[in-house]
């Protein structure tokens, strides 16, 4: 190319602004201005605006339908496998520490006590395999609300949509399912539940299951005691944790030998699964075990369960104060 | 935000990300890789993302991002190059002599584009063939929207010098 006039230059980055359609108002005047003097720069700018325009008829330039399709589609499995692998958490202050709550697509799958821990280290859902974690506070915003609401008190029931599959086997997937069946503010044992789920005198695999809970607070596996009357654990060694939990929900504990009782001489008693209800000392109740009773700690969580006075003691006269 | 929502976005953004990517690397089983792994990455990120997002842009950032690292292997650069020789070989028309030249200009200016430095080729290809304005452009690059502007220019410059004696189609003013 020859040198160019120092116009010529000046000009150039306006003009080529011009060609592709870029410029300013007083920017393209000015390049008018100086094309309709100059021809080498009125050449240059409609070899400016052919590029720009044959550039964008690239725009027009689409792969073949077929590859787009088989894209999508490969895109489309990929997306449905990550979908079932992603675990999205938050991580809630609470009166109980924090706790790191996890939900999947399919619903929440994993509850756990962090302590004063503030990030996934040390966490289960860190050593899961084959799952991917997203973090996000909004997402989890609904579930950290009604938790709290729950731990304070203010509401009896989460009602989540659970994801079980970290459960590990069927037998401690139905341990879980009955665990959630034993309603608030009421408690039974191990033994129970091991009848409950087909396997009378189970109390031990029923109570590893429950040690391994992944969903503690929601599956409520702090509701489930020995047949003595005693806690016995907790998620662990978190045994205050299950007399919070209990007393949030107007169960009385007692200090036992390294341990907590169950006050269930203020408790009302079902047995078995009987429409009736009883009084704490109703006929030879008091030496019963928990193994086959259920102790609940109000009237109104005898009525939520649509149960009868019992013709015998007649509770219903005699209310538990 | 609900995770349904990302299905919408696929539907809405992948034919035109994987078109992208495709012009990109001019391979379509590295095309589709990277357009798998714009929208996994995406979905990943989706739920921490602003309601107002521009998505399309940002799906664009999250592309041309991985495209930039695939790049890395200068190897690939090479490759795409060659094969965008080749696409210029196979454009032999039969139309008539305008067309032709238009044709053959085409796949020249395709060429010169492949050969571009890499930020300049993403920042013209992001500007002339996806009409990304130069903020969006700016984010995808990591730069400012004026040098994302410098950057489409100094490429046309390029194809400009490239295209010397190079017979053009006569061009009406774009405005």
């Amino acid at each position: 190319m020859t040198p160019k006039h120092p116009s010529c230059r000046a000009i150039e980055s306006d003009l080529v602004a011009t060609a592709t359609g870029e410029a300013g108002a007083a920017a393209a005047r000015r390049v008018d201005e100086h094309a309709r003097e100059c021809a080498p720069c009125r050449a240059e700018l409609g070899r400016y605006r052919a590029i720009d325009s044959i550039a964008r008829g690239l725009r027009h330039d689409a792969p073949p339908p077929a590859d787009v399709a088989a894209s999508r589609s490969a895109l489309q499995a990929r997306l449905a496998d990550l979908k079932s692998r992603v675990l999205t958490y938050g991580i809630v202050p609470s009166p109980l520490g924090n706790i790191l709550v996890a939900r999947s697509e399919h619903g929440v799958s994993l509850v756990e006590y962090l302590g004063e821990a503030t990030t996934l280290a040390g966490s289960r859902l860190r050593e899961l395999a084959d799952v991917e974690t997203v973090e996000s506070s909004t997402e989890i915003a609904r579930l950290r609300d009604e938790l709290l609401d729950f731990l304070a008190g203010r509401r009896r029931e989460l009602g989540w949509r659970l994801d079980l599959r970290l459960a590990g086997s069927d037998f401690r997937r139905a341990v879980l399912q009955a665990a959630v069946d034993v309603p608030y503010g009421a408690v039974t044992s191990y033994a129970s539940i091991a009848r409950r789920v087909g396997k009378p005198g189970a109390e031990r695999a029923v109570a590893q299951a429950l040690r391994w809970n992944p969903l503690p607070i929601v599956v409520p596996c702090h509701r489930i005691v020995g047949s003595s009357g005693k806690l016995t654990g907790y998620a662990g060694d978190k045994l205050g944790l299950k007399r919070r939990l209990l007393d949030v929900e107007g169960v009385r504990t007692t200090p036992a030998a390294r341990d907590f009782r169950v006050a269930r001489e203020v408790m009302y008693v079902r047995a078995g699964d009987d429409r009736a209800y009883c009084l704490p000392t109703c006929g030879d109740l008091p030496s019963h075990s928990l193994a086959n009773l259920t102790l609940i700690a109000s009237r109104a969580g005898v009525e939520a369960l649509g149960l009868e006075p019992c013709s015998d003691c007649r509770p219903d006269l005699h209310p538990i104060v | 935000m609900g995770l349904g929502l990302f299905d919408d976005v696929v539907a809405a953004h992948h034919p035109e990300i994987y078109r992208y990517l495709r012009r990109l690397t001019y391979r379509a089983s590295e095309a589709d890789d990277l357009a798998q792994e714009t929208f996994l990455r995406a979905y990943r990120a989706w739920q921490g993302l602003a309601p107002d997002a521009n998505v399309r842009a940002w799906l664009f950032a999250i592309a041309t991002n991985l495209a930039r690292n695939h790049f890395r292997a200068e190897s690939r650069r090479r490759r795409a190059y060659v094969v965008a020789g080749e696409r210029r070989a196979e454009a032999d028309p039969a139309g008539p002599e305008e067309e032709h030249v238009f044709r053959e200009t085409r796949a020249l200016l395709d060429r010169v584009v492949a050969g571009l430095p890499l930020k300049q080729r993403l920042a013209f290809t992001l500007r002339k063939v996806h009409d990304l304005d130069y903020e969006a452009i700016g984010e995808s690059l990591e730069c400012s929207p004026e040098s994302a502007r410098a950057h489409v220019f100094q490429a046309l410059k390029k194809i400009r010098v490239s295209l010397n004696g190079h017979e053009l189609p006569a061009m009406e003013p774009t405005r």
